[in-house]
């Protein structure tokens, strides 16, 4: 379970989370929505340990990420799909996503292979294990970022805007690998602008606004008129989404 | 056959000058570029009070002449510390210290070259800092730096003809010595030149045939 109590994070004077509070229970479908600058993507970077906290606790299955102990423990957890992919461009997609089942899992190398070749297989990149990131589109890269998270065999997978870069017909290319693993009972904290999406594959919503998270509701009920709808900010959050 | 005329030996003489020129090339070389790397991973990773240190003294070394900083090092340190130095020790020193600032300012942009996003993939995926820099920064850092390298030691093998001033029995010495006995200046030094020009040739060759190997990955862009 990923839990997040308190959270407060600040750059000097500027708060961008203030008093987070979360719960992420396995199996779950978490969705962050909120506007550019809410703080959604600062709070899966305080999850993963890319920001140290402000103030607050983020505990992944029990380990505290402010330890490094904890850290280290939270990082074996959890895998990140990054919003500009974040690949190693000087490794092929094989070897981006085999570098850290061999050296952090210490995985015997054909095995890590066999891993990586059947991920890519599954979304559709058998073709191209050896191909760099710069011969591949923005969605293939992707498709291989997400493997490089799947071959962690994480127990969470954090996904931050994961389908912002990427043109219409590629993000359909990255939801439709999402569903499936949400569907298989994937864990997924998911940070996305994508609303019709999140409230297909997710089981609960939650909104942040000017970093405090105003709203935590299963899917239905965020978008029933009594529910998320009910409160003024959601509702034109979402119309404004739907115009763009 | 005159004293003053060229004879077979001389080839030997200059091949043993251009032996001693490439001994100490290719050991400061290793010294300056292992000295250098490791100045830029201190520098890297913000090691406290470091930073300004190898900043100032890696400026000083490229921003004053080799032939002052050998003088310094052959007759200065001596004089200050009341300790020995042989010329080969003097010349080795110096430009190994030479040759690592330079290489110094080509590993840490090669360094700082890479984007953030990677490493933070890295860290996130669970490697450890030693992981990090070998896997993840050493290859993109060493593809990025090998062309400037390159052409920072073929300066460099020039730069060695300055020892001969205290008295290295280099090529350029050697080259002093046939002048001074043949008084032949021009077939002389054409000929030094003209093995100078050679080495660097064949070095710069060498060179471009190791950063096409590192650059296999990021021909398409990229770096």
């Amino acid at each position: 379970m990923i839990v997040a109590e308190n959270v407060e994070k600040r750059f000097g004077d500027v708060a961008v989370l203030k008093r987070v509070n979360l719960k992420v229970e396995p199996g779950e479908v978490v969705t962050i929505l909120g506007a550019s600058g809410s703080g959604k993507s600062t709070l899966i970077r305080c999850i993963n340990g890319l920001e140290a906290l402000s103030g607050g606790k983020i505990t992944v299955d029990g380990h505290d990420v402010s330890t490094k102990a904890g850290l280290v423990a939270a990082r074996r957890a959890s895998a990140t799909v990054f919003q500009l992919f974040n690949l190693y461009p000087h490794m092929t997609a094989l070897g981006n996503i085999t570098l850290a089942p061999i050296e952090v899992l210490k995985l015997p190398k054909a095995e890590a292979e066999a891993r990586g070749r059947a991920l890519l297989d599954k979304v559709g990149l058998g073709a191209h294990a050896d191909a760099y990131p710069q011969q591949l589109s923005g969605g293939q890269r992707q498709r291989v970022g997400i493997c490089r998270a799947l071959a962690m065999q994480p127990r969470y997978l954090l996904l931050d805007e994961v389908t912002s870069a990427l043109d219409p017909e590629m993000t359909g290319d990255v939801l439709r690998i999402l569903a499936e693993l949400a569907a298989d009972g994937t864990t997924m904290v998911f940070v996305t602008h994508e609303i019709e999406f999140a409230r297909h594959i997710s089981n609960r919503i939650v909104f942040l606004e000017q970093g405090e998270l105003i709203v935590d509701l299963p899917t239905a009920e965020f978008f029933a008129e009594d529910g998320g709808l009910a409160v003024p900010r959601i509702r034109q959050f979402l119309s404004k989404m739907k115009k763009d | 056959m005159r004293y003053a005329d060229f004879t077979p030996y001389d080839i030997i003489l200059l091949l043993q000058g251009l032996g001693v020129t490439l001994a100490l090339f290719v050991g400061t070389t290793l010294i300056g570029l292992a000295l250098g790397l490791a100045l830029a991973v201190v520098h890297h990773y913000r090691i406290p009070g470091c930073r300004p240190v190898i900043v100032l003294v890696t400026e000083a070394l490229k921003n004053s002449p080799v032939l002052v900083q050998l003088f310094l090092v052959f007759f200065g340190i001596p004089a200050f510390l009341h300790i020995r130095m042989t010329p080969v020790e003097a010349a080795t020193l110096t430009i190994s210290l030479n040759t690592a600032a330079f290489a110094f300012v080509v590993f840490r942009s090669g360094i700082e070259s890479i984007d953030r996003d990677q490493i933070e993939a890295a860290q996130v995926f669970g490697l450890n800092r030693s992981q990090i820099l070998r896997f993840v920064i050493a290859p993109q850092a060493a593809a990025f730096s090998v062309g400037p390298l390159i052409g920072i030691l073929v300066n460099q093998l020039q730069v060695t003809s300055l020892i001969s001033v205290i008295g290295v029995f280099d090529l350029t010495k050697i080259g002093n010595i046939l002048n001074l006995r043949t008084l032949q200046p021009f077939i002389v030094w054409a000929v030094i030149g003209l093995i100078y020009y050679l080495a660097a040739k064949t070095l710069a060759h060498v060179g471009g045939c190791l950063e096409a190997a590192l650059r296999k990955s990021v021909k398409w862009g990229g770096i």
